[in-house]
Parts: structure tokens; C-alpha cells; sequence
């Protein structure tokens, strides 16, 4: 389907505008990433966009993503091994990149 | 070990005052201790509904905002800088103290940086 | 237009001594340009002199919130920006 080509990425495959994203490009992005986005992953994807609207800005670092998740969801959720699960690599990179946010700062 | 910053900078001037902030996050993700106390024209970064558009620039009230949830411990601002720039706990972000002796706290920490 | 005798550009923040020089300096007609930094000034006492005309750059006054402390401030975009440096006879840029 050609109206349904993902948007262009830089070479980490972060989105160059974040405003061509939709959750049909987030499933894009992260099949890529060969992840299938179901209900768990879609509420972290929400909540990172809710951040990012409040803060203008990434959670910057692996542990902060942690953190702002615990304190918005609750620690079922705001734990490593968790977000690890769902998000595979560096959780908050893949997650990021996924909800069509920029690159977190610290994370390598 | 108990660390405060303090930005004594006004806001978007410089890229200083950025990286005390991306310091005081870093410090608050090893879960150290951390405060920020904002002291002459740096008490402005404390000031409601920056809007940022126009600057290009990411808003520094709403990065701010994030200090709390990833965990710095308080926000203080010095009273007689947030007297002289009209600021008071109505026009400023949620979650600020206001410190009447800022001189006090820079002893109340085992280490002190300012920013920039 | 009236023409500016001296206009006086300050991106400086109250705080910092060029500021304060640059309110020393002020003329009866001239005109004072605030733009960065130096916008702060609307929201203190600094710059009341009624001899004065203070222009402050919209989108510098925007981005620190200080639209409520303009009443008394002139706010001018980039092009009128260029148009008060071509009244001025003098410009200082502090």
C-alpha cells in the first residue's frame, strides 16, 4: 500500500518529523523492530506522548523512563525488567522511537 | 551526599543553565539527592506560561516540570529576586518553595555547584 | 514617526553591569530595545522613565511569559525591529 509508507528516519530510526506520526507508523516502526504492539506496549506509547506534551522533552535516560512510568502507572509497570520485555535494547530508546518522540539524550 | 544547583542565569540565554538541569536529572536517575535553588535573574525560569513558539526553543517551564517525577527533591527560589521580578507562588510553576534566606541553604548541602 | 535620537539595543538581563550602564545612559529621546535576556526588565522597576520609549521583542517577551508585564512596553516583531533601527540616528548595542 504506498499510502502507507513509513515515514523518512534518521540513522538511529527516529521519525525526522515528528509530525507525520500515527499509530499506524508507530506498528510500522516497531515491526521493524520486530515488535507487535498490543494493549501493554500501547500504554506506555500513550503515556510517553502524554509526557512529551507536558515536558517537552524524552525521558532523557533508561532510568528516568523507568521512574516517569512508575510514578504515572504505578510500579507493575515503572520496572526494568517490564519495560525490557516489552521494548527490547535500551527500553526507553526503542519506546521513544516507537511513540515518535526524539532520541532520549542520554542514552547511548 | 546531598548535592544543590544553583541557577543564578537568566533563561533561554545561554545553553548553561540546560546543562545544571540535565545534571540535576542525572544525579535524580542514581537517585542522589538533588535540589535546585534559583537565585537572581534565574528565578524567571520558574515563571508560568513561557511560550516558546516564537524562540524555537523547548519550553523550559514544562522541562522543569518534569523535575519532581524524576525525583529532585525541592525547587527553591530566592524571595527577594522573586520580589524584585514580580513572582510569587501564583505565577510560578507548582511544587517551588520560596527560600527567604537562600544564603542559609547553600550550607545546608554537602556540595554546592552553580550553574554556569 | 518620530525619529529616536539614540537607539539602545540591550540583550543583556538586569542583572548583568551592562544593563545597568545602559539605563544610565538613556537619554530624553531616546528609545530603549530590549530583546533576549533583557525583556526581564519589564517585570522589575528598571525601566519606568517616561522619557524614555521601551520597545521589547514580542517573541523574546513570549517565551519568558511576561506578556501580562507589557502594558507599558511597546511589542515589536523582527520587521518592526529593522524599522526602529532605521529611525534611530544613533544606535548603541549594548
Amino acid at each position: 500500500m504506498a499510502d502507507l509508507e513509513t515515514p523518512a528516519r534518521n540513522n538511529e530510526g527516529f521519525l525526522e518529523n515528528a509530525h507525520e506520526w500515527t499509530p499506524e507508523v508507530a506498528s510500522m516502526i516497531a515491526e521493524a523492530d520486530q515488535i507487535s504492539l498490543g494493549e501493554k506496549h500501547w500504554e506506555i506509547i500513550e503515556f510517553l506522548r502524554i509526557f512529551y506534551s507536558k515536558h517537552e522533552m524524552s525521558p532523557p535516560s533508561n532510568r528516568l523512563f523507568v521512574k516517569a512510568v512508575k510514578e504515572a502507572l504505578g510500579e507493575d509497570r515503572g520496572n526494568s525488567i517490564y519495560l525490557m520485555q516489552l521494548f527490547p535494547g535500551t527500553p526507553a530508546k526503542t519506546a521513544c522511537r516507537i511513540a515518535g518522540l526524539p532520541r532520549p539524550t542520554n542514552c547511548l | 551526599m546531598s548535592t544543590l544547583i544553583v541557577i543564578d542565569q537568566p533563561p533561554y540565554g545561554t545553553w548553561a543553565g540546560r546543562e545544571a538541569l540535565d545534571m540535576a536529572f542525572s544525579l535524580a536517575a542514581f537517585d542522589q539527592s538533588v535540589s535546585l535553588l534559583f537565585t537572581g535573574a534565574g528565578v524567571n525560569w520558574l515563571r508560568k506560561s513561557q511560550k516558546t513558539d516564537g524562540i524555537e526553543q523547548k519550553s523550559i517551564e514544562k522541562n522543569l516540570s518534569a523535575a519532581p517525577i524524576f525525583g529532585v527533591k525541592a525547587m527553591f527560589a530566592e524571595a527577594s529576586a522573586c520580589a524584585r521580578y514580580g513572582l510569587t507562588i501564583e505565577n510560578m510553576l507548582a511544587g517551588v518553595a520560596i527560600a527567604e534566606n537562600s544564603s542559609n541553604l547553600l550550607h545546608q548541602y554537602s556540595h554546592t555547584a552553580f550553574s554556569g | 514617526m518620530k525619529p529616536i535620537a539614540t537607539l539602545h539595543i540591550l540583550n543583556k538581563a538586569p542583572e548583568h553591569s551592562r544593563s545597568v550602564e545602559c539605563m544610565r545612559s538613556l537619554r530624553a529621546g531616546d528609545a530603549l530595545l530590549l530583546t533576549e535576556s533583557a525583556v526581564l526588565a519589564i517585570a522589575t522597576t528598571d525601566v519606568h522613565d517616561p522619557n524614555t520609549t521601551v520597545y521589547a521583542l514580542k517573541a523574546d517577551v513570549l517565551a519568558r511569559g511576561l506578556d501580562d508585564c507589557a502594558s507599558e512596553t511597546h511589542l515589536v516583531d523582527f520587521p518592526a525591529m529593522v524599522d526602529l533601527t532605521a529611525q534611530a540616528q544613533n544606535i548603541i548595542s549594548w
